[in-house]
């Protein structure tokens, strides 16, 4: 069989593709050229109250940016869905982009759905105002979708994660499967290429997506739990308490990550325990948090209040120690109701994650008290005589989303970068698991024969990062209009 | 840049829009704005928040931002177009020619800059003087201001200054280039009314001093009585009426002009014998205005057919010159017709007394250093021996300008701080030492607080609804959901607002509607006592009208009492029956509001009452301008809290003001004073308000 090429049929479109991004790189150096020159030419207002569209130079150097802007990404779309028409005869790309048929589905049904609604949804909605917050969802969109479907179903993958196929060692992108029997049902190529051990890094990727996917967000709504139930008293009360917390905040943020990262991986540390009683500590804090919370509010109607925490309380406290309880740890002594065990890297990752991440969060809430504590509704709830913790959570709290919103989406991206490091140091997970930091990391020991396996691990941690960070851009753009 | 000579008007804005324009589309936010000033000339605009005027004052500066512009008509400075400059030119003119004065003093200044070297910038980068002119007329120009020591204040930093200081450092640096044209905008909303008076009268001599023109934009009609020649009315983004001071006060010809006169508690003014007449409905919107007159559906005068159709003219008044009026039944209405009593109610006999201060102090120790506890510890007396009485159904209002220890008086009261000495009781009950989290919520319920900000007062995240319903479950009110749900809409009902608001967010509402449902939350358990925090000071005139009469009426049902804290003496002449000046954290005097507002008084009522300004023609004020601020209450004066700006000292033998703290001593019948003034001084005391003979 022949190995596959990039475009396939479709390769006429690169053409294209190459004519309007230089034209766009040309009408964006003009553009900026031309702006330390030309004065602004007055803006033409019509009767009817439109703006009339900017003429002379620069108006046309506008219009050229934008049109080859436009270019590039109608070629983009043109790839994508004659890929997903063609599959391998469009090339790789086309049968990457047909493997990925279900992600770009779910994304224009979520798409059109929020388009069509964006005015009733709040935050949420206006983020499909802003152009750079619509690219950023799309591409976290992106990898939640294919981690969900990779998860569930396994439908994207197009060999298992572990699968070795010994004649396709470090063979090239879109090489044709080789030394197997054709009738076993193995897919025909290897879309990205084979690694060192002769895997598939398309199918890794894809399979590396469903951890990183599971981790980052879990582990940033820990350090969020973390940091809010610590810093809200923090802001809210001052003084001593504050000066103490803060200490400890500042403890944690001077100590070197890595190194810390090395002791709670090390065997001798997780022998004592460390970890596993960090767990112990921190997964505390949710069951912390909701407790309060549903107290805080529903104390005056008992007949709520009771149910609620009982039930809330109860799942929550179960969770907990199902977590915290493993076999072979110092924890260990549940027996029987134990429901699920969580490996043992895994919990030590989230950890050193949640760890590391909340003294942050903690600075942020802290800050954002200290500033609503002065409202005037604050000083309402405190004189019809609320209790301090529902003005905290319940007062203060509801107005500082804002900020803590677009950290938080801010703070998936550090996290994913945290894991991206830890995998690639061997930190914590297994060294076979495909997640982005560990194949990264083995396939930069080849880097200069064989790109391949690092740079698609790496494409892809940096544009679901990229993402975030375009999301969270979006949202404070947003949040901040109106 | 040469200063041109120019004779003709300076500034000549010509049937002006501006718009802005957002997601939304186009929101119009000025439309056919004329207005001209002529050399030495200060023009008030005045109006209603959204109503354009500040607007206006960006456009003439030429900084609408990326989203405004000029929709039509012009506007010349000197004879030349603003439209058609350049950028450079504009910069030119800007700081040089024309200069601009903001609300917020702080934020006009560099607080990283000394304010000398801020001072000599204007004329260094204008006209490139030397660094040693510069700072001779800096020196000069500070001394203009009335600043006292020039050389200090040009060696210090912004934040060492106090607010009215820095205000007038602004205007110092508007000064420097020797502008011909000062655009104002709120300069004094941000200060307090004693230094108010203080910047107002300077900005009047300044004004003659250098034969400067103004436009003195504000929403307070006594301040453009007392600073400007001619005045322009605007409302929803239109002049209504524009003509000089005397014309537009004493035959206004507008509708909306006449309502927003009857809204506004003038000497005279009386809740129970003549109450204020509220503007009715809402502020239209930029994008819902009506056809025709925007001022229609709130208009008394309103004729259907003829007032909502197509567009309304400005109109000469006849006999008056450059007069106009924006109304087409001009000459149908009857001006001159007495004011239409909104209905008149008995006075409401004060009861029995449901709240007693005794001898209340308020300490607050200072540390240095939080953790470690500093050696030195400061103590600041923010109320020093406190002692009053309210009783049911009595208004009693509490005046003072910030820092004189209002709001820790509200705090010791609500039980957000336990007082350092002293008894209060509530209704028999002693609260002084009973923090609110020790307080039943009976006793919670019963004493409630009204908050100032309109927009600070609600929990933006919560519907108005779930608020109200809070408060209910927080005081115990009702056995379930259903009920208290219920008692919530009855609650809205009592304050006028529909009962569909229940659902809604705070930020759908407008700062009156707001400050209602703050009011329906206070009254949801009951209250007996509401300490009303300056409730009404943020709103706007009509609305504050509305806003007041609501509290008087629930009042009045309810035989509340009220502690109404305020530094508006107007407002406060109108609604309180008694009233308790403070300064420093001491009550310097308290009586009936009749024996408060005549002689004798003391002497910082004194100043308080000639500072506030007057939207009334026919007063005669005696003027008396303090000097300086006020003492810091961290390092109080010795002797008497006013003797270092009281105007009287000199007539009190021995310096005893300054060494003893004057005793509270009985004038007559309730009436106490904390003065060292003999009893024939006092007694030759004038009025500061004098209603001239009609």
């Amino acid at each position: 069989m022949e190995p596959l090429t990039w475009t396939g049929i479709l390769s006429p479109l690169n053409y294209a593709l190459l004519l309007a991004t230089l034209v766009l790189a040309v009408g964006v150096v003009t553009q900026l050229i031309t702006a330390l020159f030309a004065t602004d030419e007055p803006l033409v207002v019509n009767r009817d109250g439109t703006l009339a569209a900017q003429g002379g130079f620069r108006g046309l150097t506008n219009e050229i940016v934008r049109w080859s802007f436009l270019a590039i990404v109608g070629v983009i779309v043109a790839y994508i869905v004659g890929g997903v028409i063609l599959g391998r005869d469009a090339g790789i790309l086309g049968a990457v982009s047909q493997r990925f048929l279900p992600v770009w589905i779910a994304l224009i049904v979520t798409f059109s759905l929020s388009m069509t609604f964006k005015r009733n949804l709040g935050l949420y909605g206006k983020l499909f105002d802003s152009p750079v917050g619509m690219i950023g969802f799309g591409l976290v969109m992106f990898w939640v979708f294919t981690a969900a479907f990779e998860g569930f179903f396994g439908i994207i993958s197009t060999h298992e994660a572990l699968e070795q196929l010994v004649r396709m060692k470090n063979e090239a992108p879109g090489s044709p499967v080789e030394g197997v029997d054709p009738d076993a049902g193995y897919y025909s190529h290897y879309l990205l290429g084979g690694d060192n051990l002769a895997r598939d890094v398309f199918s890794r990727m894809v399979s590396g997506s469903v951890i990183v996917i599971l981790i980052a967000p879990f582990a940033t709504i820990f350090a969020f739990m973390v940091g809010i139930t610590l810093g809200l008293p923090a802001g809210y009360y001052g003084g001593r308490l504050d000066t103490i917390l803060s200490f400890f905040a500042n403890l944690i943020l001077a100590f070197p990550v890595i190194l810390l990262f090395y002791l709670l991986v090390t065997p001798e540390i997780r022998q004592t325990g460390i970890p596993t009683y960090m767990a112990a500590v921190l997964f505390l804090f949710p069951i912390i948090f909701f407790g309060i919370l549903i107290h805080s509010k529903f104390r005056t109607r008992p007949e709520i209040n009771t149910p609620l925490l009982v039930g809330v309380l109860g799942v929550l406290s179960i969770v907990y120690l199902s977590t915290i309880n493993q076999e072979g740890t110092p924890i260990d002594f549940l027996g029987f109701i134990d429901l699920f065990d969580i490996a043992g890297g895994i919990l030590t990752v989230f950890v050193s994650v949640v760890f590391v991440n909340s003294p942050t969060v903690f600075r942020i809430v802290r800050g954002l008290a200290l500033d609503i504590k002065t409202r005037d509704y604050v000083a309402a709830a405190q004189t019809r005589g609320e209790g301090p913790f529902y003005i905290m959570l319940w007062e203060i709290l509801p107005n500082a989303r804002g900020p803590l919103i677009v950290d938080f989406c801010l703070r998936i991206g550090y996290t994913t970068i945290l894991l991206g490091t830890l995998g690639f140091f061997g930190l914590g997970l297994p060294p076979e698991s495909p997640d982005w930091g560990a194949t990264i990391n083995e396939g930069r020991k080849l880097l200069s024969v064989y790109p391949h396996p690092a740079i698609v691990p790496a494409v892809a941690l940096l544009s679901l990062v990229l993402g975030l960070n375009l999301l969270a851009d979006g949202l404070r753009e947003q949040s901040l209009k109106d | 840049m040469e200063k041109l000579d120019y004779d003709g008007p300076i500034l000549e804005i010509e049937k002006l829009s501006i718009s802005f324009f957002t997601r939304a589309g186009e929101i119009p936010a000025v439309m056919d704005f004329s207005a001209k000033v002529m050399p030495g000339e200060a023009l008030g605009l005045v109006g209603e928040s959204g109503c354009g005027k500040s607007t206006v004052a960006l456009g003439v500066m030429q900084d609408l931002g990326v989203n405004g512009r000029v929709v039509g008509g012009s506007i010349k400075f000197k004879g030349r177009d603003l439209g058609k400059m350049s950028q450079s030119e504009l910069r030119d003119l800007r700081g040089s020619e024309i200069a601009m004065i903001y609300q917020e003093p702080m934020a006009s200044l560099n607080p990283a800059m000394k304010i000398g070297k801020q001072l000599m910038e204007v004329p260094m980068i204008h006209e490139g003087t030397s660094a040693e002119e510069a700072r001779k007329l800096a020196l000069e120009v500070v001394e203009a201001v009335r600043l006292p020591d020039p050389p200090r204040i040009l060696e210090a930093f912004p934040h060492q200054l106090s607010g009215g200081q820095q205000q007038r450092i602004v205007i110092a640096m508007a000064l420097m280039s020797k502008p011909s044209l000062l655009i104002l905008d709120e300069p004094t909303t941000a200060l307090d009314v004693t230094v108010e008076a203080g910047i107002v009268d300077l900005v009047k001599d300044l004004g003659r001093q250098f034969g400067t023109s103004m436009l003195f934009i504000s929403h307070n009609l006594g301040l453009v009585l007392e600073t400007c020649d001619r005045l322009c009315v605007m409302y929803s983004g239109e002049a209504v009426e524009r003509g000089s001071i005397a014309e537009v006060f004493d035959q206004m010809r507008h509708p909306y002009t006449e309502a927003l006169f009857r809204s506004i508690p003038l000497p005279g003014a009386d809740k129970n014998a003549r109450p204020l007449v509220a503007i009715r409905g809402n502020f239209p919107l930029p994008h819902e205005r009506p056809p025709g007159c925007n001022f229609g559906p709130r208009c008394d005068y309103f004729e259907d057919g003829r007032c909502n159709q197509g567009y309304i003219p400005m109109s000469p008044i006849d006999g008056n010159e450059r007069h106009e009026s924006r109304c087409l039944r001009i000459t149908e209405i009857d001006w001159d017709a007495p004011i239409v009593a909104a209905d008149s109610t008995a006075k409401v006999e004060a009861g029995d007394v449901v709240l007693k201060v005794d001898d209340m102090k308020k300490y607050y120790e200072v540390a240095a250093n939080a953790m470690f506890g500093g050696a030195e510890k400061r103590v600041v007396k923010a109320n020093e021996t406190i002692t009053f009485e309210a009783r049911e159904s009595e208004t009693l209002a509490i005046v003072g300008e910030s820092g004189c220890g209002k709001s820790t008086l509200a705090k010791v009261l609500m039980g957000l701080e336990t007082a350092t000495d002293g008894n209060v009781t509530m209704l028999n009950k002693a609260i002084d030492q009973v923090p609110i989290e020790d307080r039943s919520p009976k006793d919670v319920a019963t004493l409630q607080m009204v908050f100032q900000n309109p927009f600070d007062t609600l929990n933006p995240s919560m519907t108005v609804g779930a608020q109200i319903v809070r408060a209910l479950e927080v005081f115990g009110v009702g056995e379930n959901q259903s009920q208290r749900r219920q008692r919530m809409l009855e609650l809205l009902d009592l304050v006028k607002l529909p009962r569909a608001f229940a659902g809604r967010m705070p930020r759908q509402l407008s700062g009156g509607q707001k400050q209602r449902v703050g009011i329906a939350r206070a009254f949801a358990g009951a209250a007996q006592i509401v300490v009303a925090d300056e409730p009404v000071s943020a709103l706007d005139v009509s609305v504050q009208a509305a806003v007041t009469d609501l509290l008087m009426e629930i009042q009045r049902e309810n035989k509340t009492t009220l502690l109404f804290i305020s530094h508006d003496l107007s407002i406060v002449r109108y609604l309180s029956d008694r009233v308790m000046v403070m300064y420093l954290g001491h009550v310097v005097e308290v009586g009936d509001t009749e024996q408060v507002f005549s002689p004798p008084y003391h002497p910082y009522t004194e100043a308080l009452l000639s500072a506030v300004p007057i939207a009334d023609t026919s007063v005669e004020k005696k003027r008396i301008v303090l000097d300086g601020d006020i003492p810091s209450a961290m390092n109080p004066p010795s002797g008497c809290p006013f003797q270092t700006r009281c105007k009287h000292k000199e007539n009190v033998e021995g310096g005893l003001c300054e060494r003893e703290v004057p005793p509270m001593r009985t004038l007559d019948d309730g009436h106490q004073i904390k003065c060292h003034l003999s009893d024939k001084w006092l007694s030759e005391m004038e009025p500061v308000i004098k209603i001239a003979a009609e």
